[in-house]
């Protein structure tokens, strides 16, 4: 689903707080509130929900903080107020319902990563050669569209994004 | 004595009239869903889960008939199990249909591929292909003419909704409560049998004993 988020770069934010050469690492928070957040009262997941980004990757100006879609202000299901967009990676890298962003020397230890480290890296990154272990990513259904069509390599946005990970093996570092 | 024969059938037609009729609610509902974009954001997503579902929950539901006989003497489910089972089947290939088209657009070496190398669509297919034979052989025509194999050949209907099961696990992200409840029916329905069977073997009483009643419901024909 190709979606006209709204929002600004959240290097824009990032730059505001001077992050030093020990800032490696973004690590972000989604609220914890089983009250409001019915699925947070089963531990399908370790909650806080958590995510991050490598720092360059913070920075690239393609990662976006929403706080609207379609010209319209975030609906609570989509992670209102502020939510994560990183557009090459796949959907749970972009966290919603932010309440915490840290900058941290270590790679953070992300939600569905920690459930799952076969299934789920770090990076995350939109890649049709590399499956996951129980299904293939080589092909998706766009929301709205009857058949599947061929995953693109970053999502299509191979050009703006792969030098951050150049010389990189992407199946070790998935 | 006739008249009461009578009644009986008639009530088991009705019966039967009225659990085909339940067994289409699902494809109703799907249907009705696709026309009025009632299926949700993902809709293909809702028509292969739920034509999914319903196949697993008809298997459980003709395991469920020897359980409501032995326990609440009730025969007249025995009329409909070949029913339910038919219309498990019908589910499963409209789901396998729906994965082949709406997944795969019938590329049969993708599909090939899915089946070798995902454990998921390996046991879906091959709970699938042993329904084949079932659904082949459940005419009275087959009963007869296997006599004592059919019985043996028909006892895949234990094995059929577990690979179901495992199927439904191994294709969940990480939240495993809806399969494992189907897990856990299951479980029970399986368990109960193999308690029969010890009971009767430490009385020495054949199992049938258990039964009830047997009203002329239950007769086969």
């Amino acid at each position: 689903m190709v979606i006209p988020w709204v929002g600004f770069p959240l290097a824009d934010l990032l730059k505001r707080f001077q992050p030093t050469s020990r800032a490696k690492y973004v690590k972000f928070v989604t609220l914890y509130d089983p009250e409001q957040m019915p699925g947070q009262r089963w531990p399908v997941l370790k909650w806080p929900y958590v995510e991050g980004l490598r720092m360059d990757e913070a920075m690239h100006p393609l990662t976006l903080l929403a706080v609207g879609l379609y010209g319209k202000v975030l609906p609570n299901q989509n992670g209102a107020p502020l939510r994560l967009v990183v557009p090459w990676k796949y959907g749970f890298k972009s966290i919603k319902s932010i309440v915490a962003i840290r900058l941290q020397e270590e790679q953070p230890m992300t939600a569905w990563h920690r459930a799952a480290p076969r299934e789920y890296g770090f990076y995350s990154n939109v890649n049709p050669h590399v499956d996951h272990p129980r299904w293939s990513q080589a092909r998706e259904r766009r929301i709205g569209e009857w058949f599947k069509r061929p995953t693109q390599m970053f999502n299509g946005y191979g050009d703006q994004v792969a030098h951050l990970y150049a010389g990189m093996d992407l199946k070790k570092y998935f | 004595m006739r008249g009461y024969s009578v009644a009986a059938s008639a009530s088991r037609k009705m019966i039967k009239a009225v659990v085909f009729l339940a067994c289409l609610i699902p494809l109703g509902m799907l249907t009705y869903g696709l026309l009025t974009n009632g299926l949700g954001a993902n809709p293909v997503k809702a028509i292969i889960h739920g034509t999914g579902v319903w196949t697993l929950r008809l298997l459980l539901l003709t395991l469920l008939v020897t359980p409501l006989r032995r326990i609440f003497g009730w025969a007249w489910p025995i009329a409909v199990r070949r029913m339910l089972g038919l219309f498990a089947f019908f589910y499963a290939l409209l789901h396998l249909f729906t994965y082949l088209l709406l997944d795969q657009s019938f590329d049969w070496q993708a599909v090939v591929h899915d089946v070798v190398k995902r454990p998921f669509i390996t046991a879906g297919m091959l709970a699938f292909t042993l329904m084949v034979p079932l659904a082949a052989t459940s005419t009275n025509a087959m009963v007869r003419r296997l006599g004592r194999n059919w019985k043996r050949l028909h006892r895949l209907a234990y094995v059929i909704p577990a690979l179901g099961v495992l199927h439904y696990y191994w294709l969940v992200k990480a939240d495993v409560r809806a399969p494992l409840a189907y897990g856990a029916v299951l479980a029970m329905l399986l368990g109960l049998r193999l308690w029969w069977r010890y009971r009767s073997r430490v009385s020495g009483r054949p199992a049938a004993v258990g039964a009830r009643v047997v009203m002329p419901a239950a007769r086969r024909g």
